[in-house]
């Protein structure tokens, strides 16, 4: 088929000598000069791609991450601390797990996290304790670490990152996003291209059905089907390009973009298609056992993304908002990312990869130390706290220790405490990035991913 | 060092060509302030001794950059000084930084670290894209180090400020009165004179030309020529008769034109071509298919939507009154300073109609307000304020002060953008960096919406708005409410058998969930006793789906998105999701407003009153202390804010809508950036014209339908597509700001479904009402979304075909869930207000077009059509050319397609598609928070058990098929897609 249809195009070309045409030919090879090619950096880069892990509800720090053995003897006592937005009789909640150390570089989580705690993925870990969310509230503050605004409709950082570097494989999005079944709160806003142009927009493999929707052909066309009808369509397109005295660029890329879309109908199920994986690797990201099937199967495929050359990728998972039943929920949510995620940075380190990927773990904003009740009864969870949470990184030129504290309830960042707009600043640095440079006219100024400028975390930085 | 960012895509090209006459049109357009300002004669400076002139450049030029650009980081905090570098005075700069060389060496501009970092060679300072000093500031440094750098002390600086303040107009530009800005520097600045360009005065018609013209199409194009001429650029020929009915259809009503209506065109274009494109547009403006087509422009800007977003993306469920309103409006042509009044302040007019028909009584003011009872009149003028409540809002977890800032600011920079082109985002914090609007006037216009609540107001039915659906609608929101009821009673009940059995062992009387709520622990069940895990996550579901569907049952409620005014208003803390007339007053409570520093709800700085934009010079009230300041009262602050707007003499508010008008005409405004006139938006091309169509508009009674005509009747508007002397356009005018030729211009998402729609025959005539829910990608219908608490329910379509295929604007908007066809096509996401939407072509817009079951539904319903107009396969596909692209099908067309469709009908022959069955009901899952498991419960999907499908490929025969895989590949050329 493809052959024929080389031919065919040959024998139209024959009579055009048309720009479009050759373009047409040339952008199965050659890397054209989209608006997603490559582009170098700005800085000596340290990471090329991300793979970012977001955990929507807001992991609690003090029962992940960062130990608060105070909180424990406070178990229950009456809490008069005022962070979060809890009103009436507070009482102090006890962390329902154990802690270890794990890895030689001071990192402590608790007895929850197995796989994560092998010394050869927890010796790539960086945990970042001093961030500081500002909203309370779920979209807002996903926004906010998603866009850097918390209005939402501004560009999310896949799209800062691929405007900044474009993408290495043109027949796959350059920004992958993988969600549950439902989508986060705030939905596509969270991975928007805000006011960057369109090709920027975060694309969603969805969990179940079609990975991009309408990416295949209705079930009673073939793909020799479509072939034939994309060059009837190039053919009357071409007809109509010739019968302009003047060429324009706008009809020859559209015409494009359907050649490209036919390269990625292959692409996208080859890359998402996990049976030429070995079944070691598949039980590794837990794609045996159900609790870890989803996630699992979205950092496999975060990997081979990030293998094809996509250059970021982010999977949402979410349940973590425990105002209650603090034990069993994050547990179940421990245990659900918790195996895959140690597999990721094994299998990326083992391949070599780590060192230019950078996977980041955060959620929107961090836990109270304490609660209020609920029905009137003594309610075991926390609510939402903007004033402290847990961050771990890993590779991509991040150095691996604990860096910033929070305080001995775990209620406040106390040391290299930071906005989340030095996060995303210091972000953009591994990426070879500069905040204050990467930027886009819009609405009356130039517009950058932490609004209105940022400060460096050196202390993550390798 | 690489900067990335789309300087050189905002620079105007046209800049090219300024030397070449443009810039005198920019230059005649020099504000009229500079008339109105001028105190003092020019002044003598060039008296002064030399040295006085270096330190008063240093004292007006340099050392406002410091204060501005240099010293947040280095210096004005003592404590923390980057690089130990202070700028604060001449000895810092002589001193250097930590590198220990001097910054600046007095008399050799080239030693000294300064200047290389300010001119971002080696270091880079400021750091910031947007605060990069330019060349001509870098080199006011160089000149005055090499001066030799004198600073003069504060008071010799205080003496050259005076003197320079009374001087309104010199070489550095003018200084615009307003009402002051939080400090001295920002209120003596000055403003280059083509960057206030839309803040002055109209210029009347007879100033902007010069020479006499038959009328006003005319004048358009003496303009649009002196622009060309001045450019040595040449016109394009007009269109073909065919190209232009194709490019006047879809401009004014966003369909194609008929084949009939074509035929009809081209005879009566032989006999006399300037009658039959004057009749085209008569018929095309007096079509109902315009309000639909334009009310969508005005949607786009206004940001309409029928959810409120956020958390729980509530049903705002009478929206759909706000935007019929607009439809009819754009119908109606109505005045567009009545229609602005209406959507500011229509509740305001509403009550003065009562209090009028009432004889002044208050009281039966306040009792309409709560019964509803208004006439007509009054009626659309509460619908339309509809406008005040288009913001995506909810309180969920937001503390209620804030809450209510969110909702004022966003009423003041949606008003600013809307009706004033202006963006006012900026001063919310500070004194605006580049535009003459101070922070104060930010919040004396926060103040005029500060008595300005939200609510769902009792607001009778109009005659014109349908309530052909109510009936068939009702029926299934009820079926949903009671499912959802249903369900939670049985967990209830579960609970509670539970619960009376605890109180049985322990020897206690029964008490019910609420009552026991404040019992000890020890005194009664534990919350949720008697329901598993997955049932606790069950009957969340269902109490929030009960809201949901009680919710919606309102669509059908003479309601209306409206607002009502009181000095404070009372809210519950999920307020979003009712929000009625519930004035709140404690004793001794007054309301005063600040300007908030930095935004910030605690941080007061002066106290203001309710006014409007000082920079416009449009006083509210003439003779008072303060010209520009509202009423303080409760009521009529609106009003008079609206009323401002709405002034014949607000030059900047016509300038807004008038070029608008022509950017939904050609692409792109005279003034390029709709919502932003200020001095970064991009300069007007013709700005002569942009005042003569303003004048024009407003001496002609503000309509629009016939500043269409006015435009659409010019040579410019008749254009062909194809440039002339393309060489020189791409280097003098490449982006055709010029218009030598017409834009072409792809469809937009709605232009694209509703003509296929009417290309198939499907389209559906409709007269507005509940919004209508076509199929969308099945895949997002049903796929699960979470909002607080919960999962949002599926998107259930429309059960009939009738409703389904009705023009896009009348589709149920969701916020949390865009339709991803439209969206797809840029409809613009409704929480931004959108000034011209993008049309990028991206690689998913071709999987849709090709493959997307609404693309193929509809092209089995146009095979099915051609085979019913003609048996012959030719004649078949010479109708398919005709509806698609307003043409016969040429030879060597109809002979590839023949052949085409031929291969199509014995590749069907070989496949057996299988019949599409739609769900009743789906499992949905969810992650409980309770105990991070997944739980799963039921959703009913009762649309779904009297469907009336498409006809659908298994429906039909191969040759249905293959005569659709080629009705497919029309829609799917640039012909189609793009408008010459």
């Amino acid at each position: 088929m493809h052959a024929s249809r080389r031919s065919f195009l040959y024998g139209l070309g024959a009579t055009l000598g048309s720009v479009a045409l050759t373009d047409l030919l040339a952008s199965e090879n050659a890397v054209a000069t989209g608006p997603l090619s490559p582009k170098q950096p700005m800085l000596p880069a340290k990471a090329k791609n991300v793979i970012m892990l977001f955990m929507e509800g807001g992991p609690g720090q003090m029962d992940t991450f960062d130990p608060k053995p105070e909180l424990t003897r406070l178990h229950k006592s009456e809490s008069k601390l005022t962070a979060g937005q809890e009103t009436g009789f507070k009482f102090f909640v006890g962390s329902p797990f154990g802690f270890k150390h794990a890895g030689d570089n001071g990192i402590e989580m608790c007895d929850q996290w197995e796989h994560l705690a092998d010394p050869y993925v927890a010796n790539e870990l960086c945990n970042y304790r001093g961030c500081q969310a500002e909203s309370l509230n779920h979209p807002e503050a996903l926004f906010h670490m998603n866009t850097g605004s918390r209005l939402g409709g501004d560009p999310a950082l896949g799209a800062w990152a691929t405007y900044g570097l474009g993408t290495e494989n043109q027949n796959l999005p350059g920004y992958v996003v993988m969600t549950e079944l439902a989508l986060p709160q705030g939905g596509p806003t969270n991975w928007s291209n805000g006011f960057l142009p369109p090709y920027y927009q975060g694309t969603r493999l969805r969990p179940e059905g079609s990975p991009i929707l309408d990416l295949a052909p209705q079930g009673f066309k073939s793909r020799e089907h479509q072939r034939r009808a994309l060059d009837e369509l190039a053919r009357l397109n071409q007809a109509h390009l010739e019968s302009l005295s003047v060429a324009d660029q706008k009809l020859s890329a559209r015409m494009e973009s359907y050649e490209l879309a036919f390269r990625m109908q292959t692409e996208v199920p080859g890359v998402i298609d996990l049976s030429s994986e070995n079944q070691d690797t598949l039980d590794m990201y837990g794609l045996d056992q159900s609790e870890t099937e989803t996630f699992g199967r979205q950092c496999l495929m975060a990997r081979r993304l990030v293998e094809s050359g996509v250059r970021f990728v982010q999977i949402f998972s979410g349940g973590w908002d425990s105002h209650d039943y603090l034990e069993r929920g994050h547990s179940a949510r421990i245990k659900s990312v918790d195996k895959p995620i140690a597999a990721l940075i094994r299998d990326l380190k083992q391949r070599g990869m780590l060192e230019d990927t950078l996977v980041v773990w955060t959620g929107e904003f961090g836990r109270t130390p304490d609660n209020n009740k609920r029905g009137g009864v003594y309610s075991l969870g926390r609510g939402h706290n903007n004033m402290a949470m847990t961050m771990l990184m890993a590779g991509g030129g991040v150095k691996p220790g604990v860096v910033g504290a929070t305080d001995e309830l775990g209620s406040t960042a106390t040391e290299c405490v930071h906005p989340i707009r030095d996060f995303h600043v210091t972000l953009l640095k591994l990426l070879g990035l500069d905040d204050n440079k990467l930027t886009y006219f819009h609405g009356g100024r130039y517009k950058q991913l932490s609004q209105f400028g940022g400060e460096l975390i050196p202390e993550l930085i390798a | 060092m690489i900067s990335l960012s789309n300087r050189q895509m905002t620079v105007p090209s046209i800049r090219a060509i300024a030397g070449a006459g443009l810039l005198t049109v920019i230059a005649a357009i020099s504000p009229t302030q500079a008339a109105d300002d001028v105190a003092v004669p020019p002044p003598v400076a060039d008296a002064a001794p030399a040295h006085e002139q270096v330190e008063r450049d240093f004292t007006l030029k340099i050392l406002p950059l410091l204060k501005d650009k240099c010293q947040g980081c280095h210096g004005a905090d003592q404590e923390d000084v980057k690089g130990e570098f202070s700028v604060m005075g001449l000895a810092d700069l002589l001193r250097g930084g930590e590198s220990e060389e001097p910054a600046v060496v007095p008399g050799k501009p080239d030693e000294g670290t300064l200047l290389s970092a300010i001119a971002w060679e080696g270091m880079e300072m400021p750091p910031k894209e947007n605060d990069r000093l330019t060349q001509q500031q870098v080199d006011l440094f160089r000149q005055w180090i090499k001066q030799g750098a004198p600073w003069p002390d504060e008071q010799t600086q205080q003496r050259y400020r005076d003197e320079e303040r009374m001087q309104v107009e010199t070489a550095d530009g003018l200084i615009v009165t307003t009402s002051g800005g939080t400090s001295q520097q920002w209120t003596d600045r000055r403003y280059q004179p083509e960057d206030l360009w839309a803040w002055g005065k109209l210029k009347s018609k007879s100033e902007c030309l010069p020479v006499d013209v038959a009328d006003q199409s005319e004048a358009i194009d003496y303009f649009v020529s002196r622009a060309l001429d001045a450019a040595g650029l040449q016109g394009s020929p007009a269109a073909s008769p065919v190209a232009l009915l194709r490019r006047a259809t879809f401009d004014l009503t966003g369909l194609p034109p008929t084949p009939a209506e074509i035929d009809s065109f081209t005879t009566a274009w032989q006999q006399d071509p300037e009658a039959a494109w004057s009749a085209t547009i008569d018929r095309l403006l007096s079509s109902p298919r315009y309000g639909e087509h334009w009310g969508r422009h005005w949607l786009d800007i206004s940001r309409y939507a029928d959810t409120g977003g956020m958390s729980n993306d509530y049903e705002r469920s009478n929206m759909w009154r706000y935007r019929d309103y607009v439809i009819r409006s754009f119908n109606n042509d109505k005045p567009y300073n009545e229609f602005i009044v209406e959507q500011i302040a229509g509740d305001e007019l509403a009550d003065e109609s009562v209090r009028a028909r009432s004889g002044g009584d208050e009281a039966v003011v306040k009792q309409t307000q709560l019964d509803g009872d208004y006439t007509p009149q009054e009626a659309e003028s509460l619908v339309a304020t509809g406008f005040l409540r288009l913001g995506p809002w909810d309180n969920a977890m937001i503390e209620a002060d804030e809450a209510r800032q969110i909702y004022l600011d966003d009423l003041v920079n949606i008003t600013g953008q809307t009706f004033l082109s202006t963006t006012m985002r900026c001063c919310k914090c500070h004194d605006h960096k580049f535009d003459p609007i101070p922070t104060r006037d930010y919040y004396r216009m926060y103040s005029a919406f500060a008595t300005t609540h939200m609510a769902e107001r009792k607001v009778p039915f109009l005659a014109d708005e349908s309530r052909d659906r109510f009936d068939q609608g009702r029926e299934l929101v009820k079926k949903m409410l009671d499912f959802a009821v249903a369900e939670k009673n049985k967990l209830v009940e579960k609970r509670e058998t539970a619960a009376r059995k605890w109180f049985e062992e322990h020897n206690l009387p029964y008490k019910n969930e609420q009552q026991r709520k404040d019992l000890p622990d020890e005194e009664k069940p534990e919350r949720h006793v008697g329901l598993s895990y997955v049932e606790q996550g069950q009957l969340k579901v269902r109490e929030q789906d009960e809201w949901i569907w009680q919710r919606r049952l309102e669509r059908y409620q003479p309601m209306a998105q409206s607002v009502y005014n009181a000095e404070f208003g009372g809210m519950a803390w999920n307020g979003a999701r009712k929000l009625r007339i519930n004035p709140q007053k404690k004793k001794d409570q007054t309301l005063v407003n600040h300007i908030l520093i930095g935004g910030a709800l605690t941080a007061f700085g002066d106290q203001v009153v309710p006014g409007v934009l000082s920079a416009v010079s449009l006083p509210v009230s003439s003779g008072a202390d303060d010209p520009y300041l509202l009423t303080d009262a409760v009521q009529g602050r609106r009003l008079g804010l609206a009323r401002w707007i709405a002034d014949p003499q607000n030059a900047i508010a016509i300038r807004s809508i008038v070029n608008r008008v022509w950017q939904y005409h050609f692409g792109v405004g005279i003034a390029a950036n709709a919502n932003n006139f200020g001095a970064k938006g991009a300069k007007p091309s013709h700005p002569d014209l942009l005042d003569y169509l303003s004048s024009d508009f407003v001496e002609n009674g503000w309509t629009i339908k016939r500043l269409h005509r006015v435009i659409m009747m010019s040579d410019a508007y008749r254009r062909s597509t194809t440039p002339v002397a393309v060489e020189k356009l791409a280097e003098v005018d490449p982006d055709n700001r010029l218009l030598s030729h017409f834009p072409r211009r792809r469809l937009t998402a709605e232009e694209l479904r509703d003509s296929v729609l009417a290309l198939t025959g499907e389209l559906q005539p409709s007269q507005g009402g509940v919004p209508i829910r076509p199929e969308i990608n099945m895949e997002v219908a049903l796929q699960p979304r979470m909002i607080q608490f919960s999962l949002a329910p599926s998107y259930q379509p429309s059960p009939q075909i009738e409703q389904r295929n009705q023009r896009t604007i009348y589709a149920y908007h969701v916020r949390g869930m865009a339709d991803p066809f439209t969206e797809l096509f840029n409809q613009p996401n409704p929480n931004e207000s959108c000034e011209l939407r993008e049309s990028a072509s991206v690689t998913p817009q071709v999987f849709t077009l090709l493959n997307s079951d609404m693309m193929t539904d509809r092209s089995i319903a146009m095979a099915l059509r051609l085979q019913k107009e003609s048996e012959e396969l030719p004649r078949q596909i010479d109708r398919a050319f005709r509806l698609t692209f307003g043409r016969a099908a040429t030879e060597s067309e109809l002979e590839n397609l023949g052949r085409y469709v031929s291969e199509m009908v014995d590749y069907h022959q070989t496949v057996d598609p299988k019949p599409v069955v739609y769900p009743v009901s789906i499992t949905r899952s969810l992650v409980e928070e309770f105990s991070g498991n997944v739980f799963e419960y039921e959703e009913i999907l009762p649309v779904f058990e009297h469907y009336q499908q498409d006809k659908k490929a298994a429906d039909v025969s191969p040759q249905t098929r293959a005569l659709a895989d080629m009705c497919l590949l029309l829609w799917n050329t640039n012909e189609f897609m793009y408008v010459d």
